[in-house]
C-alpha cells in the first residue's frame, strides 16, 4: 500500500467513511461503517484504526465533511459535503456535468463545470422522501433487505403508482396495497419510481447538464439507476466508489493543506 | 467601535404613548408612516413577530399560509398587541388580504382595523389611486383620532420621513466603510421599524459618524434577498462562515429606501415615494425590474453571489424565484435559495447550504 498523505472523513447521517490518499492522490486505504448515535467515539475509533494503518497521524491533514463535520476536532479543518462530493467525483471521472447523491439523510443535485467547480445545487433536506432513508423504511416494512429492493423491484413490468411524497403516508399507501393484494415486486418498482420522479424535479431545479452522474450509498440500487436514466433520458455514470466520493473530496482537499 | 445604545421597543412604545401619542400595530410591507406620523400615531411594525407560539392563529388560518402571517394572528390574539391602538394591514398578498378580512369579519379585535389597497404598478393611474386611498384612511384615521392634521402638517411630517430614509439610504450606501458586523448592522436598520424618524435620524447620524474612508474587510461580499433576516443567527452565521452582506433586497430593509416624492400635494407625495421606491413583487414590479435592480446592487457592491433567504410559502416571493435565478445565472452570477419558518431555528442543512454556497462562490 502507498504511504497515505492525507486523509478524508465523511460523518453522514447512514453511514461514516473515511479514505486515505497517497501522494498522487489516488486512494490507497478507505473504511466504511454504518453511523453510530454516539458518533464522537465512532469518530475516535476511525482515527485509530487509520493509526493502525499508516502510523502516528501527526503531520497528515484531516479534513472532515459531512452532517457531523463539525463534532471531528481533530480536524485540519471542515468542507461541506457539497463541495467535497463535486471535488471528489471530479477527480475520478475527469468532467464536469450533473451529479446526483442520493443519502441518508438528504439528496443533493450538484452542477459541476468543466473545470469541477461547483456551479449550482439544490438539496432535499426538509423531509425523507426523495432519500435513502424512503427506501430504508420501505424495505423494512415489506421485509426485503436492501440490497435486494432493487433486483426486486426491475423483476416485474407491472408498476403501482405511489402518490404520496411523503415517507409516512407511503408506508400508509404500501399497507393498504398489500391489503389489496398487490405483489411486492409492483409496490417496490412503484416505490423507487416515486423517488426517482422527485429527484428529477430536482434535478431540473439545477438544470440538467449532461453526463449525468450518481454518487451515495443509494447509487448501488440497479432500479434507481434504471428509472433515473428513463426519466431523464441520459445514460448514468457512476464511479468506482460511489459511497466513498464525499471522503474522497474531502481527503484532496487535505492533500492540498 | 460599537453600534449606538438602540431604545428597546416596548420604552418606545410606552414612552410615545405617555406623551399622548397613539401605536399602530402595522403589518408589512409598505405603509404611510408619515401620514400616520401627522396624527401623532407611531408605526410599529409586525414582522410575525418570530420565535412565538403560533397557536391561536391556526383555528383562523391554514397550515400553507405563511409564519408572518400566523405569528401576527396568534401574536395579537394571545394579547401581544394590546398595547395598540390601530391594526395597519396593507393588501401586500393574498396571505395578509385574508388576515385584513379575518381581522374585520371574524376576530374583531379592540382596535380598529385599517386595510391598505396597494395598486400594483406606477403607472399615473397607480399613483392616483393611491393617492385616493391615502385620503380614504386620512378619514378613517381622523375619526379615530379626533386629529385633522392640515396639508402643511403632513408635509412636515413627510419631509421628517425622507429625511430618516435618506439617512437610512446612506447607512445602505456606505455599509462596507462602517465598523459593524452584518448582526449589528442589521440590528440598527432595523429600528426603522419602530422608532419615531427623529429618534432612528439621531441613530444613523452617530453610526455614520463612525464611518471609515478604507472599506472594511468583511470577507465574501453577498447580496441578500428575501423578506425578513430572521432568525437573527442568520446574520452571525454569514460571518462566522466568511461571508458579508454587501447589499441586500429585504422587503424589510433593501425595497423600502423610498426616495423623495415630487408633488406638493401631500397624498400624492406619499404615493409616489411609496409606488416609485425599489421593485417589489408585492408591488406587481416585473421580473425584469426586479432582476436589473439585483444585478444593479450587485454591480455597486461587488456581491459574488444572492442569497434568496424566503419565509416558507411566500407566494409573491416564491412565484419570481425560477426565472430571477435563471437571469442571474445568465448574467454569471450564482445564487442560493433558503426557506425559513419564523418559529424554527435557523437549521444544520440551512446552515450547509450557506456554507456551501459561500465555498462556492469565494
Amino acid at each position: 500500500m502507498s504511504k497515505i498523505q492525507a486523509l478524508g472523513l465523511d460523518v453522514g447521517s447512514t453511514t461514516v467513511k473515511m479514505v486515505g490518499l497517497d501522494a498522487e492522490g489516488e486512494m490507497a486505504w478507505h473504511f466504511l461503517e454504518q453511523a453510530e448515535p454516539l458518533l464522537e467515539n465512532q469518530i475516535a475509533r476511525f482515527l485509530e484504526r487509520a493509526r493502525n494503518v499508516t502510523g502516528p497521524l501527526d503531520g497528515i491533514p484531516l479534513v472532515a465533511t459531512g452532517y457531523g463535520r463539525g463534532l471531528v476536532n481533530q480536524a485540519t479543518r471542515t468542507v461541506t459535503e457539497i463541495t467535497c462530493h463535486a471535488r471528489g467525483i471530479y477527480r475520478e471521472l475527469g468532467h464536469g456535468g450533473t451529479l446526483v447523491d442520493i443519502g441518508g439523510q438528504d439528496s443533493k443535485v450538484i452542477g459541476i463545470s468543466p473545470q469541477g467547480k461547483v456551479i449550482d445545487f439544490t438539496m432535499n433536506d426538509k423531509c425523507a422522501a426523495g432519500t435513502g432513508r424512503f427506501l430504508e423504511n420501505t424495505a423494512s416494512r415489506l421485509k426485503v433487505s436492501l440490497d435486494r429492493m432493487g433486483p426486486e423491484a426491475l423483476s416485474v413490468s407491472d408498476e403501482v403508482s405511489i402518490s404520496s411524497t411523503c415517507t409516512v403516508f407511503a408506508e400508509s399507501e404500501v399497507i393498504s396495497l398489500i391489503a389489496h393484494g398487490v405483489s411486492i415486486a409492483s409496490i417496490l418498482r412503484g416505490l423507487h419510481r416515486s423517488l426517482v420522479k422527485r429527484m428529477v424535479s430536482m434535478i431540473l431545479t439545477v438544470g440538467l447538464t449532461p453526463p449525468l452522474m450518481l454518487s451515495g450509498g443509494v447509487a448501488q440500487n440497479p432500479a434507481i439507476r434504471q428509472m433515473l436514466e428513463e426519466e431523464t433520458g441520459q445514460k448514468i455514470i457512476l464511479p468506482h466508489y460511489p459511497q466513498l466520493m464525499g471522503a474522497c473530496g474531502a481527503a484532496l482537499f487535505a492533500l492540498d493543506a | 467601535m460599537t453600534i449606538p445604545a438602540i431604545p428597546r421597543r416596548i420604552d418606545v412604545i410606552r414612552t410615545f404613548k405617555e406623551q399622548g401619542g397613539y401605536v399602530a400595530a402595522v403589518l408589512p410591507i409598505h405603509y404611510p408612516r408619515s401620514l400616520l406620523r401627522a396624527f401623532n400615531i407611531l408605526p410599529v411594525e409586525v414582522w410575525g413577530p418570530p420565535g412565538i407560539k403560533a397557536r391561536d392563529g391556526a383555528k383562523h388560518l391554514q397550515p400553507y399560509v405563511c409564519s408572518i402571517v400566523h405569528n401576527a394572528l396568534s401574536f395579537l390574539q394571545s394579547g401581544g398587541l394590546d398595547i395598540t391602538d390601530i391594526l395597519i394591514v396593507p393588501h401586500t398578498c393574498d396571505s395578509l388580504q385574508g388576515l385584513g378580512s379575518i381581522l374585520l369579519d371574524f376576530v374583531s379585535p379592540k382596535q380598529p382595523v385599517i386595510p391598505i389597497y396597494l395598486p400594483r404598478g406606477k403607472r399615473e393611474s397607480d399613483v392616483d389611486f393611491f393617492a385616493n386611498e391615502l385620503r380614504s384612511i386620512y378619514r378613517q384615521l381622523e375619526a379615530i383620532t379626533g386629529h385633522s392634521p392640515t396639508d402643511a402638517d403632513l408635509l412636515q411630517s413627510i419631509y421628517r420621513e425622507e429625511a430618516a430614509d435618506k439617512l437610512l439610504s446612506e447607512l445602505h450606501r456606505c455599509r462596507r466603510n462602517l465598523p459593524f458586523s452584518n448582526l449589528a448592522f442589521y440590528r440598527l436598520l432595523r429600528n426603522r421599524e419602530h422608532l419615531p424618524a427623529e429618534t432612528f435620524m439621531e441613530l444613523a447620524q452617530k453610526a455614520l459618524a463612525q464611518k471609515v474612508d478604507t472599506t472594511q474587510d468583511g470577507g465574501i461580499p453577498i447580496l441578500l434577498s428575501g423578506i425578513v433576516p430572521e432568525p437573527m443567527s442568520l446574520l452571525g452565521a454569514i460571518s462566522q462562515m466568511g461571508g458579508v452582506v454587501a447589499a441586500d433586497d429585504l422587503a424589510c430593509c433593501g425595497r423600502r429606501l423610498y426616495p423623495p416624492g415630487q408633488s406638493d400635494d401631500p397624498f400624492r407625495r406619499i404615493a409616489e415615494r411609496i409606488l416609485y421606491a425599489p421593485p417589489d413583487p408585492t408591488r406587481g414590479n416585473s421580473i425584469k425590474e426586479r432582476l436589473e435592480h439585483l444585478l444593479q446592487l450587485v454591480e455597486t457592491s461587488g456581491a459574488k453571489g444572492v442569497i434568496f433567504y424566503e419565509v416558507k410559502f411566500c407566494e409573491p416571493e416564491l412565484f419570481d424565484l425560477p426565472q430571477l435565478r435563471q437571469g442571474l445565472q445568465e448574467a454569471g452570477l450564482p445564487s442560493l435559495t433558503i426557506e425559513m419558518d419564523l418559529n424554527d431555528p435557523l437549521s444544520h442543512q440551512a446552515l450547509t447550504r450557506l456554507e456551501a454556497f459561500l465555498e462556492m462562490i469565494q
